[in-house]
């Protein structure tokens, strides 16, 4: 059985944001809710990449294992769901969660926090599929259609790729051997080594 | 007298205030590791679909 999967090609992504707009759009998401966000590093400086991030439909998912109530199923391709007649709206996933994909939208004046929403990989929650309670819950479930995430289908650059991983890590394969590999932009020695004079100044 | 009948009252409308409230009174039960929502259609449907996402992929997302 396959995983459904994304990847974003920080080679490809030019920041436009379209991912986002597409994705708001096709779900009617509340506002102040973003379920997918576009993160730039080196903004402004030479080397400047963008790399459009959502809930990674993680294999071992630590938003899952964090939940009080146990609100969170995987489907047998590999896509993170929850429910939200369960959840609690506690925030335990959010800290959990290293992509920051949950989401709390704001119920009244006071900030109040509601259940928790993120990106579903298009393929709604556990109601009816393609019903209207679906749609208003978890939005439009694209994947019952036969379709993917449209944040991926409307790339402009196709940079960025959602479907069955091993397909989609076939392309990128392909890509990073025609430019001859990566970049260093991202990867352990930005998260860890991210000081030129780390080993004299700790 | 009349106070008592003013608590009566009150506790009949909050009685009633409870009552038209919309939250759902069902409890569920938790046990830690265990999925208790309602069930997902699409779990049942995912090997059917797999075939038809790959097609849709190849169209729609590969390198032209």
């Amino acid at each position: 059985m396959a995983r459904m999967k994304f990847l974003c090609d920080a080679e490809r992504c030019i920041e436009c944001n379209g991912c986002v707009t597409a994705c708001n759009n096709e779900h009617d998401v509340p506002w102040g809710i973003n379920r997918r966000h576009v993160v730039t590093l080196k903004d402004g400086e030479g080397g400047e990449k963008s790399v459009s991030v959502a809930c990674m439909h993680c294999t071992d998912a630590p938003c899952a294992a964090v939940c009080p109530v146990d609100c969170f199923y995987t489907t047998p391709d590999g896509i993170v769901l929850h429910d939200k007649d369960l959840c609690i709206g506690c925030g335990y996933c959010f800290y959990a969660c290293p992509f920051g994909a949950p989401q709390y939208p704001e119920e009244n004046a006071f900030g109040a926090r509601g259940k928790m929403d993120k990106c579903t990989f298009c393929a709604g929650g556990p109601l009816p599929d393609r019903s209207v309670e679906e749609y208003k819950k978890y939005g439009r479930n694209r994947i019952a259609e036969g379709k993917l995430p449209l944040c991926a289908e409307m790339c402009a650059t196709k940079a960025l790729l959602a479907g069955d991983g091993n397909v989609v890590s076939d392309i990128y394969i392909q890509r990073v051997n025609k430019r001859g590999g990566r970049p260093d932009t991202w990867g352990w020695a930005t998260a860890y080594n991210f000081k030129a004079d780390k080993e004299t100044k700790p | 007298m009349k106070r008592n009948w003013l608590i009566a009252a009150i506790w009949v409308l909050l009685a009633v205030l409870v009552g038209c409230s919309s939250e759902s009174r069902s409890v569920t039960m938790h046990k830690p590791g265990v999925y208790k929502g309602d069930s997902d259609e699409l779990i049942a449907k995912s090997q059917q679909q797999q075939q038809v996402l790959n097609d849709r992929f190849k169209l729609v997302q590969t390198d032209r």
